[in-house]
């Protein structure tokens, strides 16, 4: 039915929608909690967790753990970027490479990476290295995954269009294959983000050096768990802006694509 | 001078899993400089696979292709080609899916504006110059295409079934807008069709070809006396007749075509 109304009621409903499941989520989180099913302790209710945040937010503990959890996970995601990218475009089109990365890519893709957070640790520390490079090879793969099937499948006539206008091997490259694989390229950028968080997070959790993952730990260890809810609240929302800012700038960046056009 | 030459072309398809199918069996046909030949003949009849040889899309593995007497030898500007499904840099606004060929081409920046905008009012897409090939409609995809490879000016013109993914109404103002154009500036065109009356209408002479392996079965003068256009045309005796005839041709092999694949 919401396809026959008009866009402006069509628009406000979704708002309303939207808005409506973050109310029912909290409400239920505060119902449940004030039944007592759960001690205090272990579900402490909304106001006190929603105090909790301001409180770090105005202290600026807050603020100093998103921005230090967002460094790490935007520097790994970048070296995964880029890394993917080349890797996937090289994939598809040097039969070598190929060859070579074609059994690595299908044992890796489907392998926990986090499994190699001991031996990150120990061959490259605690600190951010191994934590920025465990960012980098969880979130490596989707990338190359993507970035090989969008070069791979260009279109045939495409191809063929672009060669008899003259271009070369070279240009072909940079002017059709890749333009042509951005689409796939940028849904597989979109996978990774969360990837690159989540196993921020954790390696902070396991490994300490503060940031949001770590803050969580500190708070558990002081048996505070408002600061423990009101991080794994933080955590959502940050993930939340990271997952919609990809989205517009999908939007923004594929202006010309089918998906935009009929949205 | 683009006239084009096959002679004993063979060719054979060789799927990535399967067996090898001969798709083409020692076609050879001559082309004169600036005459608009079609090649008719059922789907799978190896007709789409003579142009992208002629293209230069694939190799030539037995007999030989000749355009103005030197033999094909990969994709070239001299030879433009037109796509069923348009093929159109998705990313690229009309204008600048125009400009493409222009741009590699190495032509001055003011020349070849100029060039492209004339391209455009020449296909009918004023007032979309800016607009990406996903808003327009499947003909005005199909005539930026055409502006696309008149663009870096072909001697000859390759179609494959240009007009095919097109509605009924769309392909007959096509066809007008493709005669039009040709009267302008006259090409050598190749053209790949199943579609009886559009050959007749468009062509010269039209190439029947027999269902896989593909040979040229009959050739057909389709030069009509006629002055008549458009509408009145399709009226005429002498439009039906060829069409009955070449008709007739083609059923044979589309019904040959269907009795190899049981």
């Amino acid at each position: 039915m919401a396809g026959m109304m008009e866009p402006a009621r069509r628009e406000s409903l979704l708002t309303a929608l939207r808005v409506g499941s973050g109310i029912l989520f909290f409400g239920a989180w505060q119902l449940t909690a004030m039944s007592h099913v759960f001690s205090e302790f272990l579900l402490p209710s909304v106001p006190v967790v929603a105090e909790r945040l301001w409180h770090d937010l105005v202290s600026g503990d807050l603020v100093s753990g998103i921005v230090l959890t967002l460094i790490r996970t935007f520097i790994g995601f970048a070296l995964a970027a880029v890394g993917g990218i080349i890797l996937g475009v090289s994939i598809a089109r040097v039969p070598l490479v190929r060859w070579f990365f074609d059994p690595l890519v299908s044992a890796g893709l489907p392998m926990p990476k986090v499994a190699f957070l001991p031996i990150f640790m120990l061959w490259f520390g605690v600190f951010d290295t191994s934590k920025i490079l465990m960012v980098a090879f969880s979130s490596i793969f989707p990338v190359i995954v993507e970035a090989w099937a969008g070069t791979q499948n260009i279109d045939k006539y495409m191809t063929w269009s672009a060669m008899s206008l003259g271009v070369n091997r070279h240009r072909f490259l940079w002017e059709i294959a890749l333009p042509a694989a951005l689409p796939q390229v940028f849904t597989g950028l979109q996978v990774a983000l969360p990837i690159a968080l989540i196993v921020d997070i954790v390696c902070e959790m396991q490994m300490g050096g503060e940031g949001m993952g770590g803050s969580i730990m500190t708070d558990m260890r002081f048996a505070d768990s408002p600061g423990v809810f009101a991080y794994i609240v933080a955590i959502a929302i940050v993930g939340m802006v990271l997952v919609k800012a990809m989205e517009i700038t999908r939007r923004r960046l594929l202006l010309w694509h089918q998906e935009t056009q009929t949205a | 001078m683009a006239g084009i030459s096959f002679s004993e072309v063979r060719h054979t398809y060789r799927p990535p899993r399967g067996k090898p199918v001969l798709a083409l069996e020692s076609v050879s046909l001559d082309v004169q400089d600036r005459e608009f030949v079609a090649l008719l003949g059922p789907s799978g009849c190896g007709k789409s696979t003579l142009l992208y040889l002629l293209g230069g899309f694939i190799p030539v593995e037995s007999g030989a292709i000749t355009v103005g007497g030197k033999p094909v030898n990969g994709p070239g500007r001299e030879r433009g080609i037109v796509f069923q499904n348009f093929a159109l840099f998705p990313w690229k606004t009309v204008r600048q899916n125009i400009l493409y060929g222009l741009e590699k081409q190495g032509m001055a920046k003011v020349e070849r504006e100029k060039r492209t905008q004339d391209l455009v009012e020449l296909v009918h897409l004023k007032g979309f110059e800016d607009s990406y090939p996903s808003q327009l409609s499947g003909g005005m995809k199909q005539r930026v295409a055409i502006a696309r490879t008149l663009a870096v000016e072909p001697e000859i013109l390759l179609m494959d079934e240009p007009f095919g993914a097109l509605d009924a109404q769309t392909r007959a103002l096509m066809h007008e807008e493709l005669l039009a154009i040709m009267r302008r500036a006259p090409k050598t065109v190749v053209f790949v069709t199943h579609d009886v009356r559009e050959a007749v209408y468009l062509a010269d002479r039209v190439a029947v070809m027999s269902a896989r392996p593909g040979r040229i079965k009959e050739i057909v003068d389709t030069k009509l006396k006629s002055n008549a256009r458009g509408e009145e045309l399709l009226q005429t005796r002498e439009f039906n007749d060829r069409v009955d005839h070449l008709w007739k041709l083609v059923r044979d092999e589309a019904i040959r075509a269907q009795g190899a694949h049981e």
